[in-house]
């Protein structure tokens, strides 16, 4: 992930560049990122920051985190635990049964069973957006809290200010963001 | 005047230090016990630390110096939030804390922005009550200069904790501004030790005053006999806090009048200093200086 911040002395990009870097690991998107810009202007209280999605890791299905022994189930990532439970008693009810901590009885036939592996469980695309926003929420000054937020398919986009936003600001928003993204 | 000083050794023998502490006239400030690790802040007379280091070298113990030991110290932020905690002012305070100040830690209510950024008046009230204030103020320039208009009414002193490393302001320290991380580089330490230094050197100015027009009688003195009227209860830490001229008192609204009554010298506390309930915990005890009150003993 590549992160760049302009409009500041120099030890407030670096800072600001850092503060970007450890946000977006700490949310655990780093690798959903291509790249950060970030445009500070403090004399007019004026920040607008731009992330472009990158590539997203792709559906994480029942399968990848079980293991089947024949009529069992090992749950082998626990923290996909209670999504799994909720997901399968929701659409099999009492044929679904948890006899330990990691582990699943399965009263099912063989079909049934090859169907409930290819289950979806979570989906990263679901809500990046919203861990996306998290992030950028993060970084701005928490002064800034007049917000306008941009969002294409591919970059999330947005404009903070402790005054009202007006035209010129989402202009050079936009030239941001068809310069960077 | 008391020498506020650490003590870190072994339980090996460490009852005679605190015998000669006593037999010197002087008090045991903090202590604590860990399995055979201990640490003991002692107060002595100046003029016996000599006495008191002879025998830390024959308990094998160390000895540490503590520049701000008998302060109680504000730590101000712009909020409570994720922008501003943990990092930059935990790390601050905890380094404060190892130099000997009692610390605390404050968020504004309107603090963040530049244009909004507001003090209120029950904040600078409770900013007072302390001995001194640290001003943690973010990474932009512009902003610090705007909030620094809000410290100027503040009527104790303060020093002010940014980014810009080279901004002219007095009492300021520059190189820290927003963290996202522990400090804990060697660079990140060493503007830890300007920070503390920095406050030592705010401080002195008042400690000055103190020597100047000295105060009736010591905090330490005063801390003590309070703790003999009303004992600490058992698990409370720190109930009864020194500054360097009064003492913050964390005791029930029924015992301020046995706290009145406790005999100083030939004078009552509350002849010798002025009680008022805090605007933040406790009660505070602002002692009168020594020609107002005349002598004690």
């Amino acid at each position: 992930m590549e992160v760049k911040v302009e409009g500041v002395s120099d030890f407030a990009n670096e800072s600001y560049a850092r503060i970007c870097q450890d946000t977006f690991r700490d949310a655990g998107l780093r690798s959903n990122i291509d790249h950060v810009y970030m445009h500070c202007n403090p004399k007019e209280f004026i920040f607008i920051i731009v992330a472009k999605i990158g590539r997203v890791s792709r559906p994480v299905t029942v399968w990848d985190i079980t293991l089947q022994e024949g009529k069992k189930l090992r749950i082998t990532t626990e923290r996909y635990a209670p999504k799994l439970l909720a997901l399968l008693w929701d659409k099999y009810g009492e044929k679904v049964e948890q006899v330990g901590r990691l582990e699943l009885l399965l009263k099912l036939e063989d079909n049934e069973i090859k169907e409930l592996l290819d289950l979806v469980l979570y989906d990263p695309k679901d809500d990046l957006v919203t861990r996306i926003l998290y992030a950028l929420d993060t970084i701005i000054p928490e002064g800034a809290r007049v917000r306008s937020p941009m969002h294409s398919t591919n970059s999330v986009t947005i404009i903070a200010s402790e005054n009202p936003i007006g035209e010129g600001q989402k202009n050079k928003a936009e030239e941001i963001v068809s310069k960077y993204v | 005047m008391y020498k506020i000083m650490m003590f870190e050794g072994g339980v090996y023998k460490f009852y005679e230090l605190k015998e000669l502490v006593g037999d010197l006239g002087g008090f045991i400030l903090q202590e604590s016990v860990m399995q055979t690790e201990t640490m003991m802040h002692l107060a002595f007379p100046e003029e016996d630390e000599r006495e008191i280091r002879n025998k830390i070298k024959e308990l094998g113990g160390k000895y540490k110096e503590l520049p701000l030991a008998g302060t109680e110290i504000i730590i101000v932020v712009p909020s409570l939030g994720k922008h501003h905690a943990v990092d930059p002012m935990c790390d601050i305070a905890e380094f404060l804390r190892r130099s000997g100040a009692i610390t605390n830690m404050m968020g504004l209510a309107r603090g963040v922005g530049r244009r909004i950024a507001q003090m209120t008046t029950q904040e600078k009230q409770m900013i007072e009550e302390f001995d001194a204030a640290v001003f943690i103020f973010g990474t932009f320039e512009e902003c610090i200069e705007e909030k620094v208009k809000l410290c100027k009414s503040i009527d104790i002193p303060y020093i002010i904790v940014g980014g810009p490393s080279d901004m002219k302001l007095e009492h300021y320290v520059g190189g820290v501004g927003r963290k996202t991380a522990r400090m804990r580089s060697k660079d990140e330490i060493d503007l830890l030790y300007n920070v503390a230094s920095e406050l030592e050197r705010a401080l002195a100015e008042k400690r000055l005053d103190i020597e100047e027009d000295p105060i009736a009688a010591s905090p330490l003195f005063i801390k003590d006999m309070i703790e003999k009227t009303i004992p600490p209860k058992m698990g409370e830490e720190l109930p009864n806090i020194i500054q360097l001229d009064g003492l913050r008192v964390k005791i029930e609204e029924e015992d301020i009048e046995k706290i009145k009554e406790i005999e100083i010298g030939n004078k009552k506390l509350s002849e010798i200093c002025e009680i008022k309930k805090s605007v933040y915990t406790g009660y505070l005890l602002e002692i009168k200086s020594e020609a107002v009150t005349g002598a004690l003993f």
